[in-house]
């Protein structure tokens, strides 16, 4: 029979939202969903799916590409091939999709945020969002996908039943790759979350130098100083200043952004802003695509503008 | 310790327009600068660090056209040792297809290795799928957006890698294995001109990637690039900075941030 399988991220034993877009692609696919999940009591809504396989091991070693390979040869041993495997667009989605189709030399393709199925055509991301590929596979054959976060969540809908539910004979944990702990991020900085208003500064500002006139612009506004992630990397400014996926995701009252080109993995940490307000010099920058109000300006002139002005 | 590291040549796209010529068939990145990717720039610099400590060598690969060679020089300017340039003019959308090259190369050139490292992503293509294809079709341990390295010692790696929200995992690998290194992980060294120019003393090597491509067939591929679908986009201020700054101030007020 055919089906999808969508491969649950489980991540210190909460549900990710991001399974529900694994979940819309299914259903835009129609096919019928199997889920495989650790075993382990999770908030989880089961009536999206129509069954689920229940894997006896910690979730830390099931985002594990090693475990993951084996899990998914017994799943195909017992259910046949899927049509379609996905998984979540994050750090362990990434990983178990690259591995699994290089495991079962399937075709791969990242990032999908869009699909035409009347065509069979998946809208992937190039050059951070600047422009799209439309990709088609070149077999009919079993594929394997990543699904971008918000993009098919709205069509995950319950189905008209609970669904049936099994459970795999334990499986062999590798020893090549072992979990030992996890890491929290230090907290003795400033919480950039409970900010009211972000003055964000991303790659474009040039250099470490210019940072200090931000600040300056900063307390002049009573804004709080947050960042990019290759502003964090080049340790311009502190990590917990990080917005984006793998930094905060923030929901100020005004997001000012200057010289932040708007990422998927930025813009998925401060869409949901009441007011977001970007300066860059490219007018094709992507994040003019989410800000309420836009700038096509060199945001360090801008921002002495503004200090004079507030200076008065 | 050997390590080769894998490194690409790509566009330099942020700040400059892409445009969509050929009816959807092409980008024209005539006018556009290239250089090396910024997650293969850290990589190298942390198989640097690392064979500093452990003796070995650095190798740096790169499949591209001839002016890939760039990359090499960097990379040799950085420490590496050798640089490798598997040449094609074609450019190569599919990872399973540059992965299959890889790992192809890899078996009929007899390359030795103790580890592999890719960077998470191009910044083109964003595939971030290289690294797992290869190490998947190696059979060798794999882990992904490695923020830190911690041990490089006794046929084992203990490495951290980055989750979401700032969560980290501190995990075990056994050599050999392939890494696929984040950005930020290190703070990659300044190369000089100069440095690049000593670079260029060093032989590279070149490999034709035909000889590589015998046993693949493309499995995905592209048909049309498009621009973004526009949202509601934002309402553009336009005229001059000073009233462009007053407006600013103004939309702060209404929201209620700044008197
Ligand atoms: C697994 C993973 C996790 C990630 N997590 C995050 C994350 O949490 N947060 C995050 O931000 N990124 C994250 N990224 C990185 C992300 O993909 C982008 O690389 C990053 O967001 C780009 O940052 P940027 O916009 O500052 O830089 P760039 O993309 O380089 O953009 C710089 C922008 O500045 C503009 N500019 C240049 N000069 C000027 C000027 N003088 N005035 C005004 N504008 C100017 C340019 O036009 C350009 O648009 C992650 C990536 C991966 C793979
Ligand atoms: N053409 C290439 N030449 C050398 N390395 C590559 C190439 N394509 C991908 N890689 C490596 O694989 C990583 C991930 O690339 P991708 O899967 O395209 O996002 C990159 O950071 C590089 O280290």
């Amino acid at each position: 029979m055919s089906y999808a399988l969508v491969v649950s991220e489980i991540r210190r034993g909460l549900f990710e939202d991001r399974n529900l877009d694994s979940i819309g692609f299914s259903n835009l696919l129609q096919r019928n969903i199997t889920l495989l999940i650790p075993e382990g009591d999770y908030k989880i809504n089961e009536k999206f799916v129509n069954n689920i396989i229940k894997v006896r091991i910690e979730e830390s070693s099931f985002l594990n590409p090693l475990n993951m390979i084996t899990a998914l040869e017994k799943v195909i041993n017992l259910k046949g091939n899927p049509d379609v495997i996905i998984f979540t667009l994050s750090s362990s989605g990434t990983e178990l999709a690259s591995y699994a189709s290089g495991h079962f030399k399937l075709p791969l393709i990242t990032d999908v945020s869009g699909y035409d199925k009347e065509k069979g055509i998946f809208l992937k991301s190039y050059y951070s969002d600047k422009i799209f590929g439309q990709f088609k596979l070149t077999d009919t054959g079993p594929f394997i996908i990543t699904v971008r976060s918000g993009s098919f969540k709205d069509n995950a809908v319950e189905k008209a039943s609970l669904p049936a539910s099994e459970t795999l004979e334990e499986i062999q944990i590798s020893k090549n790759r072992t979990f030992i702990e996890y890491i929290e991020e230090d907290s003795t900085e400033i919480d950039i979350t409970k900010a009211e208003f972000l003055l964000s500064v991303g790659r474009g500002i040039g250099n470490q130098d210019e940072i200090a006139g931000y600040e300056e612009l900063a307390a002049l506004l009573k804004a709080v100083i947050s960042g990019s992630r290759p502003v964090i990397d080049k340790m311009w400014l502190p990590k917990p200043r990080q917005v984006g996926t793998s930094g905060k995701t923030v929901k100020p009252k005004v997001y000012f952004a200057m010289g932040i080109s708007g990422a998927f993995q930025h813009i998925a940490g401060m869409k949901d802003s009441d007011c977001i307000i970007a300066v860059n010099k490219d007018p094709q920058a992507p994040i003019f695509q989410y800000a309420h109000y836009g700038i096509v300006a060199d945001a360090n002139k801008l921002r002495d503008n503004l200090k004079v002005i507030m200076k008065g | 310790m050997n390590i080769l590291v894998f490194a690409k040549r790509v566009a330099a796209a942020q700040e400059e327009e892409l445009r969509i010529v050929n009816d959807g068939q092409g980008v024209d990145l005539a006018k556009v600068p290239f250089k090396m990717n910024d997650w293969d720039n850290y990589a190298i610099e942390e198989a640097v660090r690392i064979v500093e400590k452990t003796g070995g060598a650095v190798t740096a690969v790169s499949i591209g056209d001839a002016e890939s060679d760039d990359v090499l020089r960097r990379a040799i300017a950085m420490g590496a040792k050798d640089g490798f340039l598997i040449e094609t003019s074609e450019t190569i959308h599919d990872p399973n297809e540059r992965a299959s090259v890889i790992s192809d190369f890899l078996k009929k050139e007899s390359t030795p290795f103790d580890a592999i490292f890719t960077g998470v992503q191009s910044e083109d293509d964003q595939f971030a799928s290289v690294g797992g294809i290869l190490a998947a079709r190696l059979g060798l341990p794999y882990a992904s957006m490695i923020i830190g390295i911690d041990s490089f010692e006794n046929g084992q790696v203990t490495a951290r890698r980055e989750l979401e929200g700032g969560l980290r995992e501190r995990i075990k690998l056994t050599l050999p294995c392939v890494l696929s290194i984040q950005s930020g992980i290190n703070e990659p060294r300044y190369v000089s001109i100069m440095g690049v120019r000593k670079a260029s003393k060093v032989d590279r090597k070149i490999f034709p990637m035909n000889n590589y491509q015998e046993n693949f067939s493309n499995m995905i591929e592209i048909i049309k690039w498009v621009y973004p679908e526009k949202k509601a986009g934002a309402t553009m201020l336009t005229g001059e900075l000073s009233n462009i700054c007053k407006d600013v101030l103004g939309i702060l007020k209404e929201n209620g941030v700044c008197q």
